[in-house]
């Protein structure tokens, strides 16, 4: 219960902190946020469209985990936890790519660029895209879990490449791109000039929606765990 | 609709809140399926028990 209401105190916080600090060419105090050329006011998203680009590959990350864990000791309640989480982390990854999208319209002019950062996480949602097409057309548990088990774990291989990589060595428009002119070599978009209070409610944005994501992970798989267990109970009879 | 490009462009703590709105609606999704299914749990508990 404490987790709990710490998670709304730091979610309350961090979304007050984050839509209502201002931006101020030089901060003088706790509560200013310093202006970044270029983003100005939109900088503000950062709060929120990071973590949820964070936040898919925790998902994504957890369902790997539990994918090996599945075909280590072939326990399906594993494979229900690492299908709770890529739900979850196509979940974000979908509102990571619509975010993004609409803050594009307005700092680049268009909603789709195929900048690498869109193309990127445009191709890690057709990836588990298909992991819940090749789910969904299997219907023996277990061939559906160990099948399943390999393709997510194949797919997480491309993760890494796709978030962190890629949108970093090539030109592109999204802030951290190789050729971005505030971060000279490319890198991640922390290395903006954000003040130290900026990057403090940045780390705890990234936090909260971690214990969030935990939370509904959580909920997620143990209604699936009742729910396959009470179909076992009534198909026994 | 221009109109309202044109209100966003000059006041973009909006396109923000906007972006806060988009998150909230997919976390909000994604509870509306688990009650959904929640409540799909209940019914099976309550079949079972009037069977019993």
């Amino acid at each position: 219960m404490v987790w709990k209401i710490f998670l709304f105190l730091l979610l309350a916080f961090v979304s007050v902190a984050g839509i209502s600090f201002p931006i101020v060419e030089n901060p003088q105090t706790w509560y200013q946020f310093p202006l970044i050329p270029g983003l100005e006011e939109n900088a503000k998203i950062i709060f929120f469209h990071v973590p949820t680009a964070w936040l898919t590959v925790i998902g994504f990350l957890i369902s790997t985990i539990y994918s090996i864990k599945y075909l280590r000791k072939k326990n399906l309640d594993d494979d229900t936890k690492s299908y709770v989480a890529a739900q979850l982390g196509l979940i974000f990854c979908i509102l990571a790519t619509v975010t993004g999208a609409v803050w594009a319209k307005f700092a680049w002019g268009s909603y789709w660029s195929w900048d690498p950062r869109q193309t990127s996480i445009f191709a890690l949602m057709l990836i588990y895209g298909a992991w819940f097409a090749l789910r969904s057309s299997i219907e023996s548990e277990e061939k559906k879990a160990a099948l399943s088990a390999v393709y997510s774990i194949l797919a997480f291989v491309t993760v890494p490449f796709f978030v962190f990589i890629m949108p970093r060595i090539m030109d592109g428009l999204h802030p951290g791109s190789a050729d971005d002119k505030f971060t000279p070599s490319g890198g991640p978009v922390v290395n903006f000039k954000m003040n130290s209070n900026m990057l403090l409610i940045f780390f705890l944005s990234l936090i909260a929606f971690t214990i969030l994501f935990y939370w509904m992970w959580n909920i997620g798989y143990r209604s699936l765990l009742i729910k396959e267990k009470l179909n076992k109970k009534i198909i026994r009879g | 609709m221009e109109g309202f490009y044109n209100f966003l462009i000059s006041n973009a703590i909006f396109i923000v809140m906007i972006i806060v709105l988009i998150v909230w609606i997919g976390i909000f999704t994604f509870l509306y399926n688990l009650d959904k299914r929640l409540k799909g749990i209940e019914k099976e508990i309550k079949g079972d028990k009037h069977e019993k």
